[in-house]
């Protein structure tokens, strides 16, 4: 199994001088192509920063961090954000969709980015809405679509790429009981099924309990993990 | 990304704002409308000037009464001597003159059938007609014998008299017209001199056209006779130069006489009037270059006026595209969360400017094809040129790139964490 991701004692402080937070002390994790995991913590524990590092937003103090193999301390902006069109998918908790645009277009705008062509991209974006179970929605505004269809575009998004990690922040967090679980239960599927690696972030112990792996963030440091 | 799917988003955001980015546009609309039209304005000012100068030859120098003075002097200007017809034509026996014309303007109505027209009409002699290389479509000039027994004869221009006889103008030669309520036989018809309508030559009569191809001719001393005095003697004076007082062009023997010729000239009537300032003596080519002069600073001027409308609105595309920005930046998060690069957001945002002020610059166009219409109506007139249209859009293009460029890279360079979390 390889290491899709290996951490080593990655630091992140916020400010400087006496008002200076530090978000994320020392932290070292490994996740291999596959996996299912939870990281589990209270808000402000950090689990957010780590995301944020984990999927290029932000990067790191100090430590090291590869991504499949790729030593991301030493990449600059432009190629930082090539990978992350490329390798990461990212699902968040208020879906992130562009309000202006068709579903269809949402799905195939990550395609489009990376340079393919209008009529492939939206072919591929169509393929996978389908996959979502949205084949019908392609034409609709996000504004028209529930929570729990909004976020499978989100999804769809995340996956049409088909990237090598797929990043979910609080993907329930603004679902209703239901659809939350339905949403959870297409991720499991598409971990169990697809063999997508996966990293969920929570604060809720039973969306975590979903997960292969639960890894504990408290205070910036790492407290469990099994 | 592709030009294409930037393209696609442009117009997604302009659609979804359609009537801001018209209310930025406007500014540029008018900007690149305003140089196509100070371009077209100031080129048909420069024809004009051309247009006028072009049949006199530069061995030509003119002579007319000064501005201004006559006001002020009131009373003086009657005792103290001017230049009389035949001092004018004495000029002739002076060493480096060859011929002498005097023109004497007014402006009149015209009358043939039901007919009728305001013009103006120039009272000339023989020479007058030699000097401006007025050559005829029809029939014969008149001469110096028909001023001399006062026969009431005249020259049509070319549009004067298409407007008046129609598709018979060929055969008006004979035919009667009235000048004033006179009768007068028309003895020929000028060719068609041709160009703009002309701006109006400073001549203060603004109501009538002063290309020679509107213009009636007619003998100096039946002009002075019937058609001016009495009626335009006021206006002679309001008008320094203008109906009532007589014009000269002198012919100089040679080009490299023609200095001489002015000094002499000069000489002469200071010694009839005793006076510098009463007259002003001018060579062709010193008086057109001075004339151009006068229409390229005016050009240059409005140009920069309008160049200053083009800033103001750049500075306005700018502020739109700051609140655009702005308004976007959890889009911009979102776009870079999923791999867009900071120069996909670069053009993305620049071509949004680029395409209001390109938009803006082909509406200012589309504006300057109607515009002339209107002009027309306050008698002005416009040459339209591909130079000023060029230079309309290429200055629009240029405000949209240069002001579109902050916000662009403003937006480009958002921290894709904190554009995402952004309110």
């Amino acid at each position: 199994m390889n290491n899709v991701i290996a951490l080593r004692e990655v630091s992140k402080t916020y400010g400087k001088g006496d008002g200076a937070v530090r978000a994320l002390s020392d932290i070292s994790l490994h996740v291999d192509e596959g996996e299912f995991i939870a990281i589990l913590g209270a808000s402000g524990s950090g689990k957010s920063t780590l995301m944020n590092i984990v999927g290029l937003m932000d990067t790191a103090d100090s430590g090291q961090y590869l991504l499949d193999g790729q030593d991301i301390m030493k990449s600059h902006d432009a190629s930082l954000t090539r990978l992350r069109g490329r390798k990461i998918g990212f699902i968040f908790q208020k879906y992130n969709l562009i309000a202006k645009y068709s579903v269809l277009y949402n799905v195939a705008l990550p395609l489009l980015l990376a340079g393919k062509s209008y009529g492939q991209a939206k072919q591929d974006a169509a393929a996978t809405l389908e996959r979502v179970g949205l084949g019908d929605k392609l034409k609709r505004k996000p504004a028209e679509l529930s929570g729990g269809q909004a976020q499978r575009v989100a999804i769809a998004r995340a996956l049409v790429t088909n990237p090598t990690l797929l990043l979910a922040d609080e993907p329930t967090g603004a679902l209703d009981k239901k659809t939350g679980e339905d949403v959870l239960g297409f991720m499991q599927e598409l971990h169990s099924g697809a063999g997508k690696t996966i990293i969920m972030i929570t604060h809720d112990q039973h969306v975590a309990s979903k997960a292969q792996r639960i890894v504990q963030l408290e205070d910036g440091r790492i407290t469990g993990d099994h | 990304m592709r030009l294409t799917e930037l393209l696609r988003s442009v117009f997604y955001s302009v659609g979804a704002n359609k009537f801001r980015v018209l209310l930025t546009s406007l500014g540029i609309i008018i900007g690149s409308f305003t140089i196509i039209m100070v371009v077209g304005i100031g080129k048909a000012g420069e024809d004009s000037v051309s247009e006028q100068y072009k049949r006199l030859s530069v061995e030509t120098i003119t002579i007319s009464r000064a501005g201004g003075m006559q006001m002020f002097r009131g009373g003086a200007t009657s005792s103290q001597s001017t230049l009389s017809k035949q001092q004018a034509l004495d000029m002739e026996t002076l060493e480096h003159i060859k011929s002498v014309g005097i023109s004497v303007s007014t402006s009149t109505t015209v009358a043939y059938g039901q007919t009728s027209k305001t013009v103006t009409v120039l009272g000339v002699n023989e020479a007058y007609q030699e000097i401006t290389h007025a050559d005829l479509a029809l029939g014969d000039y008149f001469t110096d014998d028909d001023g001399a027994a006062r026969r009431k004869v005249c020259i049509l221009g070319y549009n004067l008299a298409a407007e008046m006889f129609g598709d018979d103008w060929e055969s008006c030669v004979g035919e009667t017209v009235k000048l004033k309520g006179l009768s007068f036989t028309v003895e020929g018809v000028l060719a068609r001199v041709g160009g703009s309508a002309g701006l109006s030559s400073g001549s203060g009569r603004s109501e009538a056209s002063t290309s020679p191809d509107d213009m009636v001719y007619v003998p100096y001393d039946v002009a002075v006779k019937y058609t001016t005095g009495g009626s335009t003697a006021a206006g002679a004076r309001m008008a320094p130069g203008g109906a009532g007082s007589a014009s000269y062009v002198v012919l100089a023997t040679d080009i490299d006489s023609v200095n001489l010729a002015v000094e002499e000239i000069k000489d002469y009537i200071y010694g009839i009037v005793q006076s510098d300032s009463m007259y002003t003596v001018a060579d062709a080519g010193s008086t057109l270059s001075s004339a151009l002069q006068t229409a390229n600073t005016m050009s240059t001027l409005l140009i920069a006026v309008a160049a200053i409308v083009l800033v103001v609105s750049g500075i306005g595309i700018m502020n739109v595209l700051m609140v655009s920005v702005n308004e976007r930046v959890r889009e911009i998060g979102i776009l870079k969360s999923i791999g867009a690069s900071r120069a996909a957001i670069l053009m993305e945002f620049l071509l949004e400017a680029i395409f209001i002020s390109v938009m803006g610059g082909f509406l200012g166009m589309g504006l300057s094809f109607v515009a002339p219409k209107l002009l027309e109506f306050f008698s002005i007139s416009y040459a339209a040129s591909a130079y000023g249209l060029i230079l309309g859009f290429c200055f629009s293009a240029v405000t949209g790139i240069f002001f579109g460029f902050y916000p662009a890279w403003k937006a480009s360079r958002l921290k894709p964490i904190e554009a995402l979390n952004a309110e």
